[in-house]
């Protein structure tokens, strides 16, 4: 009988309370079965060789967007990151980039939710319709102007991606935008003016210099990059039409 | 052995503690599609001199044809094809992403993004035509 496959995974450690820096740590697993995810591996790894390994996950379907780290340098989806298309090399797992690690494979997520917030991602009417007033009835093909926008499962791989974040983190970022702009094209939407100030800031859409790479490693098809450099088109319209929809 | 790519600092209180953010050097290297990014950013560089080039060989032909010489050394015209190649370079790669940027509806459906760049390209080719017939048209006697 052929001895199991055996895979090397090399993760990056932090302890914040005893190490100055993070390091890599190599473990050997079992490979056993080929349908098994990166993901899979720090299971087995915090299952069977080192329990205090610390990461996040969730669902394991590429749903909830926790499960976010570098893999081999490219920000990716580990329980979408199959084992088989890496070995018989190492894989070496660390915590997605540009942000701050608090331990392990466990990145500080602050910064990110703040611009969440800051783009107002809900439906803003200007008068508030009663509950009575029936439905908001949207047609398909109103659906289908934002729909793409708003397949986003805030997993950051966007902003692991982004040098332009990861050189200045006051840069509000490809999700948040992707976001505002899912907003912006809802045709119950009417906060545009309010967004605004956020995302025609130079922090916003003219802080992206159309690296490209969000849309490149976006596990959702979003493609922040298309809807950041929209918003500077709409944005510039907005500005220099005399009647430029301004509200 | 990939170092860990964190170049940060260790910072805040303990058991709050956290390793920083910082970009590591040479971080453009490290991905193809960042290091053709870095090159479309300074294709444009060269391209700001050609052009201040431009102004002044225009200020030195303000009195006319007589007494005006083109600069025409081996070293410029060297230069002058590598502007042009970084030119091209930088204009293809612009309006290849035009198909991302400009979103029209007709009938409400989306304009293909592959008929957007083409006719981008279209006017382009246009746009150097116009030119080029102006500049030799007028430019014979
Ligand atoms: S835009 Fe894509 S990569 Fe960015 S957070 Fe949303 S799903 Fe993730
Ligand atoms: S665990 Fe939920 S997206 Fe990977």
């Amino acid at each position: 009988m052929t001895a199991p496959k055996r895979i090397t995974i090399k993760a990056t450690r932090f302890d914040p309370d005893k190490d100055e820096k993070p390091r890599l740590q190599s473990y050997e697993i079992p490979f056993g079965d080929e349908s098994m995810v990166v993901l899979d591996a720090l299971n087995y790894i915090k299952g069977h060789v080192d329990g205090s390994l610390s990461y996040r996950w969730s669902c394991r379907m590429g749903i909830c967007g926790s499960c976010g780290m570098m893999v081999d340098g490219v920000p990716k989806l580990t329980c979408n990151a199959f084992l088989r298309d890496y070995w018989p090399r190492p894989i070496t797992v660390e915590p997605l980039n540009n942000f701050p690690v608090i331990r392990d494979l466990v990145i500080d997520m602050g910064d990110f939710m703040e611009k969440l917030k800051s783009i107002k991602p809900w439906i803003i009417r200007k008068q508030p319709v009663p509950l009575g007033g029936g439905a908001f009835v949207q047609t398909t093909a109103q659906i289908d102007e934002f729909r793409q926008f708003s397949q986003c499962i805030n997993c950051m791989l966007c902003y692991a991606a982004c040098p332009v974040y990861g050189l200045n983190d006051e840069f509000l970022g490809p999700a948040a935008i992707a976001l505002a702009r899912r907003y912006n094209l809802d045709s119950r939407d009417e906060g545009v003016g309010r967004r605004l100030p956020v995302i025609a800031d130079p922090e916003g859409v003219w802080e992206c210099s159309f690296v490209g790479e969000c849309s490149v490693v976006c596990p959702k098809g979003v493609d922040p990059a298309k809807a950041i450099q929209q918003t500077k088109l709409d944005t510039t319209m907005r500005f220099v039409l005399p009647f430029g929809n301004r509200d | 052995m990939v170092p860990p790519p964190h170049g940060g600092r260790l910072g805040g209180e303990a058991g709050t503690r956290e390793f920083g953010w910082s970009m590591p050097r040479g971080w453009w290297t490290r991905r193809p599609h960042y290091f053709w990014y870095i090159v479309r950013e300074f294709t444009s560089l060269p391209l700001a001199l050609w052009l201040l080039w431009l102004l002044v060989e225009i200020r030195r032909a303000q009195d006319g044809p007589t007494g005006y010489h083109p600069h025409s050394s081996l070293g410029f015209v060297i230069f002058s094809v590598i502007v042009l190649l970084f030119a091209l370079y930088h204009s293809v790669t612009f309006l290849s992403l035009a198909g991302a940027i400009l979103h029209f509806n007709v009938a409400d459906r989306p304009i293909p993004s592959q008929l957007i760049v083409l006719s981008q390209f279209g006017a382009w080719a246009a746009a150097s035509a116009v030119v080029g017939f102006v500049l030799i048209y007028f430019g014979r006697t």
